[in-house]
């Protein structure tokens, strides 16, 4: 009677242990933030510094916010760091994130990113370098093949339709420049009296594009006009440009708006260049990346756009947003 | 439905305790819970409202009183230069330098000429080419109202080497003092945009709520968003908030409720608005549901474990105490152990089986009387017939008719002869008295005869006509008359006598034999009365028998008396109620 009597109060008291607890269970994440239950979006890149990545960053963070969802971003300190940079992507999968969104270096990280997703089912979206795999849900970059004919339109516009232009590329071999590249050589035929005088790749190295430089002046007087496919080629050949005083002689259009390229913009050595939206890629990266987890349809190839830039709308309002993402 | 109910039982208290306990504390916490959520949720509305007002209050203050510094700043500086008459460009500069190192948020100050030419920079800078500074707004703004201070949109200061700076332009026309007289100027104070853009930034109304700036005409000042919006991603609506400059209104699109909240910054015409997403004020009041919800659902079943324990606890006694009665109902009065539970329970168990006790007892006395009857009965029946008695009497006649007594012998067999008729009585226990002294005097007659007159006996009637027609039990008298001749007469040298009365006394009728006989010692009389003592010989009926018989069919106020004294007699008086026969039996 006596052990009955006990073995019924424990159980009663049990049964009201088990209720307490689940009363503030289900009450206690009301006071709980719930930031840790947010889903984690990660943003692999392929570097940490430059105003490009940190503009696509920056638009990330928008989306992130608007979706509410935690951005993790991830990026080696050199860009090119291939093998880093895949690290990055085994450490983004570690890390439980939802989604993975890489702007990846080469190839090999492109796959093993997607062959690492397709294991686990997580969405893999790309940014900036335009791919073919229907693993990938969305390509989000800018349509470097359209780059490369404004860049040829607008040299064609600067030097009047005729005369000697060059093109140069970097000694890497990069699927965006090589886009850039047949843009322009595809347009050249239309233009009888423009005239391709030099189509080279050298390595990224300021003395190396000076020397390139000076020669190209010398076998090519009449040069009208440089098309430098990336922004530091830009710079070297602008810097070499002003040195030898041929900054009013020679245009040149670039691809990019870090700030030197910008100073040669104003002062009048860089004609033109052509910008890319990093902000519209980072942005659209996280957002299509979080509908893909929801499980919409997403579009597969987002082109960002690109615009043309040049001395006079340099500072539209419009463009200084875009030219100057951050404010320092 | 009856049938579910039945299963049920919905009548039990368990039941019904549980059940209304339950429907109350449900009605009870509905009515707290409806009534909290209403005022919770509102509270919740209210206070988002409030909150997003105090926001961009602060936001207000605290832009108006940068703004404020910046003007007095302006102002300071132009008050240097107007009173640094003659100073060279060098010397102005370096003046003006103490007051940018004051202040870090300060980008430059330069003063222009009216054409655009540069007269005096700080930090000194190289400027650049290419800047159109006269076709910028600060300094047209300048140009067209002299007398005002006018600030900027935020812009890129594009106008000296160095980094590409956001700032707001502070600007207005000022009268420098030249060789030549006085010649208008415009003064230029850029102030990073950063302060603005932290200051702003860091507000947060909600998880997605933001805050934006607009100028007068709804250019936009700040917004987090602004790029996106100008690669068209992100779109604005500034038409409401460009014609309203205080108050707030609901903004519905088919995606969203927001609710805008404008402020105006009265100095600048700048319009500060708020913009929160009502889903946040509505997740609130869904949480807020959700707790109460949970909060139901936890009393209840608290409520209910409990109600089922207590409910247990008081139903559980009666239950028992139901389950002992029925076992009562099918006749097992075996003792039980009492209920414990409440007072009223304990009591009512107490009482019930104090009374069960009592029938228990009663019906063991019953058995016990039961038993007891038959067995007088059983005993009188005997001796009816004793054939003990009759071979003495037989005995007596043959040795009458030996010595030529036929007299003698016709009386004895013709008393004996009656004896037993109305010994046998056509086998009825209840007689009249008068048929009880009939019987009882033939049997006299017959002792006298066998004992050859050794005793006399007579006969005493008291209101002969009613007492001879009362009722009485069969063979009374006869056990004690046999006892007077046996115990009494039989040893004694006096002749004997023998006096039976009866009468009715005190609404009793009393029997009563007395005799002269040898009487009993108070110890015998003691053992006779308390029933040990039983003759050898006679009927075998004795006195005991008399008295059971007569108290289990009277009851116990009537019976046997018997006084003694030695050498002087005995009284036997016996007492039954006055009953008298119907009409007919008495035939």
């Amino acid at each position: 009677m006596r052990t009955a009597a006990v073995k019924r109060f424990s159980v009663y008291g049990l049964v009201v242990l088990v209720a307490v607890t689940l009363f503030y269970s289900c009450s206690a994440p009301l006071t709980d933030g719930e930031v840790d239950k947010k889903k984690t979006v990660a943003l692999i890149v392929r570097m940490k510094h430059g105003d490009y990545w940190r503009t696509v960053k920056l638009g990330a963070e928008m989306a992130a916010k608007e979706y509410e969802r935690n951005l993790n971003f991830y990026a080696p300190d050199y860009e090119e760091d291939a093998s880093k940079q895949m690290e990055l992507v085994q450490q983004a999968i570690a890390d439980g994130s939802e989604t993975i969104v890489v702007a990846p270096s080469d190839e090999q990280v492109l796959r093993e990113a997607i062959k690492l997703t397709r294991e686990r089912a997580i969405p893999i979206l790309v940014l900036d370098t335009v791919g073919k795999d229907s693993a990938v849900k969305s390509y989000i970059g800018t349509d470097n093949y359209d780059m490369g004919m404004k860049a040829f339109e607008k040299m064609v516009y600067l030097i009047e339709k005729k005369g000697q232009i060059a093109l140069l590329g970097t000694d890497r071999v990069k699927a965006n420049a090589k886009r850039r590249e047949q843009g322009v050589l595809d347009l050249l035929p239309r233009e009888t009296q423009v005239e391709l005088v030099a189509n080279e790749n050298i390595p990224l190295d300021k003395k190396q594009i000076g020397e390139w430089t000076r020669e190209l002046i010398r076998k090519h007087p009449q040069l009208k006009g440089v098309i430098a496919l990336d922004a530091s080629t830009a710079i070297g050949v602008a810097e070499e440009m002003e040195n030898s005083g041929l900054r009013d002689k020679v245009k040149i259009v670039a691809i990019d708006s870090p700030p030197e390229v910008l100073e040669y913009l104003q002062e009048g050595i860089i004609s033109a260049t052509i910008i890319q939206k990093p902000l519209s890629m980072g942005y659209l990266g996280v957002k299509y990346a979080v509908e893909a987890s929801n499980g919409e349809a997403v579009p597969s190839l987002v082109d960002t756009g690109t615009k043309v830039i040049d001395r006079e709308n340099m500072f539209w309002s419009e463009n200084q947003k875009l030219l100057f993402p951050f404010v320092k | 439905m009856k049938r579910l109910l039945a299963v049920i039982k919905v009548k039990r208290i368990q039941f019904i305790i549980t059940t209304s306990f339950t429907l109350v504390t449900v009605l009870v916490m509905l009515f707290v819970g409806v009534m909290l959520y209403g005022k919770f949720a509102q509270t919740a509305e209210q206070n988002a409202y409030l909150h997003t007002q105090q926001i961009l209050e602060q936001v207000k203050y605290n832009l108006d009183s940068y703004l404020n510094g910046m003007t007095q700043i302006f102002e300071l500086v132009d008050d240097k230069i107007r009173r640094s008459k003659g100073l060279t460009a060098d010397k102005l500069s370096e003046q003006l330098e103490t007051i940018v190192e004051t202040r870090k948020d300060i980008v430059s100050i330069a003063v222009f000429t009216r054409d655009g030419t540069l007269l005096a920079t700080t930090p000194s800078k190289v400027l650049r080419s290419n800047t159109r500074l006269t076709e910028q707004s600060w300094f047209q703004k300048a140009i067209e109202d002299p007398t005002n201070l006018s600030f900027s949109l935020p812009h890129i200061q594009n106008l000296f080497k160095g980094e590409y700076t956001w700032v707001v332009s502070m600007s207005r026309e000022i009268l420098l003092h030249g060789p030549d007289g006085e010649i208008p100027a415009v003064l230029l104070v850029d102030v990073n945009f950063k302060e603005i853009d932290d200051l702003c930034q860091r507000v947060g109304l909600g998880k997605k709520g933001y805050v934006y700036i607009i100028d007068l005409v709804g250019n936009i000042v700040y917004h987090p968003q602004q790029q996106l919006i100008y690669v068209g991603l992100k779109n604005e609506n500034r038409s409401l908030p460009l014609k309203h400059s205080y108050g707030s209104y609901v903004e519905e699109t088919q995606d969203e409720t927001r609710l805008i909240t404008i402020k105006t910054i009265d100095q600048l015409g700048w319009k500060i608005i708020g913009v929160s997403y009502m889903d946040e004020i509505v997740t609130t009041k869904k949480e807020i549901s959700r707790f109460i919800f949970w909060l139901l659902i936890f009393v209840i079943v608290i409520v209910l474990f409990v109600l089922h324990y207590l409910s247990a606890k008081i139903s559980r006694p009666i239950k028992l105490l139901e389950r002992s009665m029925e076992k009562v109902e099918q006749g097992d009065f075996s003792e039980s152990e009492p209920i414990r539970g409440s007072h009223e329970v304990e009591q009512l168990s107490l009482r019930f089986h104090l009374m069960v006790a009592k029938v228990r007892e009663l019906m063991h006395q019953i058995i016990r009387e039961q038993e007891a009857k038959r067995k007088s009965e059983l005993e009188v029946l005997q001796a009816q017939i004793n054939p003990h008695f009759l071979y003495n009497t037989l005995n007596s006649v043959v040795r009458m008719v030996g010595n030529g007594k036929n007299e003698d012998v016709i009386t004895t067999i013709t008393s004996l002869s009656k004896l037993f008729r109305i010994s046998l009585s056509r086998g009825k226990n209840i007689i009249t008295v008068r048929e009880e002294l009939e019987h009882v005097r033939h049997y006299l007659i017959i002792q006298k005869m066998r004992y050859k007159q050794k005793f006399e006996y007579e006969i005493v009637l008291e209101d002969e006509d009613e007492v001879l027609n009362c009722l009485t039990l069969k063979l009374l008298l006869q056990p004690i008359v046999e006892n007077a001749i046996y115990h009494g007469i039989e040893h004694l040298a006096d002749p004997g006598r023998i006096r039976i009365y009866a009468g009715l006394i005190d609404g009793k009728v009393l029997l009563q034999v007395s005799d002269n006989g040898l009487g009993m010692s108070p110890d015998v009389l003691a053992q006779v009365k308390a029933g040990y003592y039983k003759s050898e010989e006679g009927s075998g009926v004795g006195i005991q028998n008399v008295q059971e018989r007569i108290r289990l069919t009277f009851g116990e106020e009537y019976g046997l008396e018997i006084a003694s004294e030695q050498e002087e007699g005995t009284v036997v008086r016996v007492w039954i109620p006055r009953q008298v026969a119907e009409e007919r039996d008495r035939l």
